[in-house]
C-alpha cells in the first residue's frame, strides 16, 4: 500500500525537473517577488497602524509578517537548499527532517532577535553596522557551514561509493545477485575485508571509523547523530532574515517592540511552512527515486545519490557566498 | 590536448550549472521603482543620466524611523526633516558601482560619481534622485544608449516605472525593456559556450547579471 504512495514519489522528481527544464520555477521566483515587493508596503502599514493604536492592528501585522516569511521563504535560499539537499541526501525519516526544518525556523527568528537587542538596543550599535554585520559576516559563515554540510555529503557519498568497490572487487563482480543475498553477502563481505584492517565493528561505529564500509540500510536510514542535526539548524538559522531585522530595528525604534518581537517569530512561521514543505518533497522523491531499487541496488545508489545531492548543496553554497562577497 | 578541452567543457558546465541560479539565489530586500533621465547638451551629445529611485514603505518607513525625522509618527515630514533626508543613500563605497550602467555599442560607458542629488518624501515612500554623467559625451543615433539599472547581488530588486524622460533634444525616443529570462538563461549559455579552453573562466565569466536587467534603449535620429 505504501508503494505507490512512494513511486508517486518518482514523479515528484519529474514535475519538479521539468519545472525547472522548462522555467516554471523562474515563473515561480517572479511571482515571489512581485508578492514581496507588495507585502513590503503591508509591512510598513500595519507597523504604523500598530504604533498608531488601531484596532486589530496587531492581528494584521502578524498576518503580513507570516505572508512575508511564506513569500521570501518561496524565492530561493539557504534554508531551502540545505533541508532539501540533506533530505535527498540521507536516508533521514520525514518527521524528524519535518522538526529540523521547523526548529531552525524558530532559531533564525531568535538569532534575529538577540542580534537587534545584543548589538542594537544594549550597545548602541547603528542600523548600519547590524546589517553589515547580518550581511557581511553571519551571511558567509552562514554559506560556509552549508557549504560545510555540502563537503560532508560528498565525502561519506564517495567513502560508501569506495567501500563498494572494495566489496565488489572482493565479490568477483556479484552485481546481478538476487537482492536478499546481495544483502546477506554484503555483511559477510565486510567482515572480511576489514579483517584484514583489524578493526572492530561495532554497532553504530560508522560515523566516526576511519575505515568505511558500505552503508547497510538501517546505517544510513536514521538521522546520523546530534552533529548533523546540528549543523543543519546552525547552517539555517546563524543568518538572521533582513525582513525581520527590519522589522525588530522599526519597531524597538517606534516604542512597540513586543510586537516586533512576537512578529518576527510569526514571520518565522512562515518561512517554516515553506521549509517543511521542502523537506516533505525531499523525503518523498527521494524515496520515490528509491522505491524501484532492490536492496541491493539500493545500498549501492544510495552513496552515488549522496553524492550528487552534496555537490548540489556545495556549489549552491559557494554561488551564494560568492554572491555576498 | 582533446582530453583537456572536454575536461574544460564538464567544468564550464558545472560551472553553469552552479551559476544557473544567480539571481535566483538571492532574494531582494529592498525595492526600488526606477526612473530614467537621459540629459544631451547643447551640441546633442548625451552627458549624462538622471537616475530617481523610489524606495518602498517598509525601507523607507525604516530610514525615516532610523533618523527619528517623523517624531509624531503622523507619517509627514516637515519641511526641515525632509531636507535632512537629502543624500542620505548617496553616501557610497568605493566599491559600489551604484547600480546604474550604460553601453553604447557593446561597450560600457564609465560614469562618475553621482552629483546634484535630492531627496523628498510623500505616501510613505522616500524617493531620491541623482546624476551620473558620462566620461565623455556620447553620439546617440540608430545604435541605441543602453541604461540598466540592476543590482548584482540583487539585494535590492529595481524596476524602471514611467516613460524615460529625453532632456535637451526633441528627435530622440526610449523604449523600457524587462528582462525576458528565458533569453537571459540561453544567452547565459551562450557565452558560457563561447568561452575557449584556454580562457580562465572566473576572470572572464560574462556579465550575467546585465541579461537579467532592466534596461531602457535610447535611439536618435542622425542630426546631419
Amino acid at each position: 500500500m505504501r508503494r505507490p504512495l512512494l513511486i508517486s514519489g518518482l514523479s515528484v522528481v519529474l514535475v519538479l525537473a521539468g519545472l525547472w527544464a522548462f522555467g516554471g520555477l523562474a515563473a515561480l521566483s517572479e511571482w515571489a517577488l512581485a508578492q514581496q515587493r507588495e507585502v513590503q508596503n503591508l509591512m510598513a502599514r500595519g507597523i504604523r497602524a500598530v504604533r498608531a493604536g488601531d484596532a486589530g492592528a496587531l492581528a494584521a501585522l502578524l498576518g503580513v509578517a507570516f505572508t512575508y516569511g511564506f513569500v521570501h521563504a518561496v524565492g530561493p535560499g539557504h534554508g531551502k537548499v540545505l533541508i532539501g539537499g540533506y533530505g535527498v541526501a540521507r536516508r533521514v525519516a520525514l518527521w524528524p527532517l519535518v522538526a529540523i526544518a521547523f526548529v531552525s525556523s524558530m532559531a533564525q527568528a531568535a538569532v534575529a532577535v538577540a542580534v537587534v537587542y545584543g548589538f542594537f538596543a544594549a550597545f548602541g550599535w547603528s542600523r548600519e553596522r547590524i546589517l553589515g554585520l547580518s550581511d557581511d559576516v553571519m551571511a558567509p559563515v552562514g554559506h560556509v557551514l552549508v557549504a560545510g554540510v555540502g563537503l560532508w555529503l560528498i565525502w561519506r557519498g564517495a567513502r560508501g561509493l569506495r567501500a563498494q568497490g572494495r566489496r565488489v572487487e572482493a565479490h568477483d563482480h556479484s552485481d546481478y545477485h538476487d537482492a536478499h543475498d546481495a544483502h546477506h553477502d554484503h555483511h559477510d563481505h565486510h567482515d572480511h575485508a576489514h579483517h584484514a584492517h583489524a578493526h572492530d565493528h561495532g554497532a553504530d561505529v560508522c560515523a566516526t571509523c576511519g575505515h568505511a564500509h558500505g552503508p547497510t540500510l538501517a546505517e544510513v536510514t536514521a538521522l546520523k547523530s546530534w552533529r548533523d542535526t546540528a549543523a543543519l539548524i546552525a547552517g539555517i538559522a546563524i543568518r538572521p532574515c533582513s525582513g525581520a531585522l527590519f522589522l525588530l530595528i522599526l519597531t524597538y525604534q517606534m516604542g512597540i517592540a513586543g510586537a516586533g518581537v512576537l512578529g518576527t517569530f510569526v514571520m518565522g512561521l512562515g518561512t517554516a511552512s515553506v521549509t517543511m514543505v521542502v523537506a516533505l518533497l525531499a523525503v518523498w522523491s527521494r524515496e520515490g527515486m528509491l522505491a524501484g531499487l532492490s536492496e541491493g541496488r539500493l545500498a549501492r545508489a544510495l552513496p552515488v545519490i549522496e553524492l550528487v545531492a552534496g555537490a548540489v548543496v556545495m556549489l549552491a553554497a559557494f554561488q551564494m557566498l560568492r554572491m555576498t562577497m | 590536448m582533446i582530453r583537456r578541452v572536454s575536461q574544460m567543457r564538464k567544468w564550464i558546465w558545472l560551472t553553469a550549472l552552479a551559476a544557473w541560479p544567480t539571481g535566483a539565489v538571492a532574494h531582494p530586500h529592498v525595492f526600488i521603482d526606477a526612473t530614467i533621465e537621459v540629459i544631451f547638451d547643447d551640441k546633442g551629445l548625451a552627458e549624462g543620466v538622471r537616475i530617481g529611485w523610489t524606495y518602498d514603505e517598509y525601507f523607507s518607513l525604516l530610514i525615516i524611523e532610523d533618523r527619528g525625522l517623523d517624531p509624531d509618527y503622523d507619517n509627514v515630514l516637515t519641511p526641515e526633516a525632509e531636507a535632512k533626508l537629502a543624500g542620505f543613500d548617496m553616501q557610497w563605497d568605493a566599491n559600489f558601482a551604484g547600480d546604474t550602467y550604460a553601453l553604447m555599442a557593446g561597450a560600457a560607458l564609465g560614469l562618475s560619481r553621482p552629483v546634484d542629488f535630492s531627496a523628498s518624501y510623500g505616501d510613505g515612500k522616500i524617493t531620491s534622485s541623482h546624476v551620473r554623467r558620462f566620461d565623455a559625451p556620447v553620439a546617440v543615433r540608430d545604435v541605441p544608449l543602453i541604461v540598466q539599472v540592476y543590482d548584482p547581488g540583487f539585494y535590492t530588486a529595481y524596476v524602471i516605472v514611467g516613460e524615460t524622460r529625453i532632456t535637451g533634444r526633441s528627435d530622440c525616443t526610449a523604449q523600457v525593456f524587462e528582462p525576458n529570462r528565458d533569453a537571459a538563461d540561453e544567452a547565459l549559455l551562450a557565452a558560457l559556450a563561447e568561452v575557449s579552453a584556454d580562457v580562465d573562466i572566473e576572470l572572464t565569466y560574462p556579465a550575467i547579471g546585465a541579461a537579467y536587467a532592466e534596461e531602457a534603449r535610447i535611439t536618435c535620429a542622425d542630426p546631419s
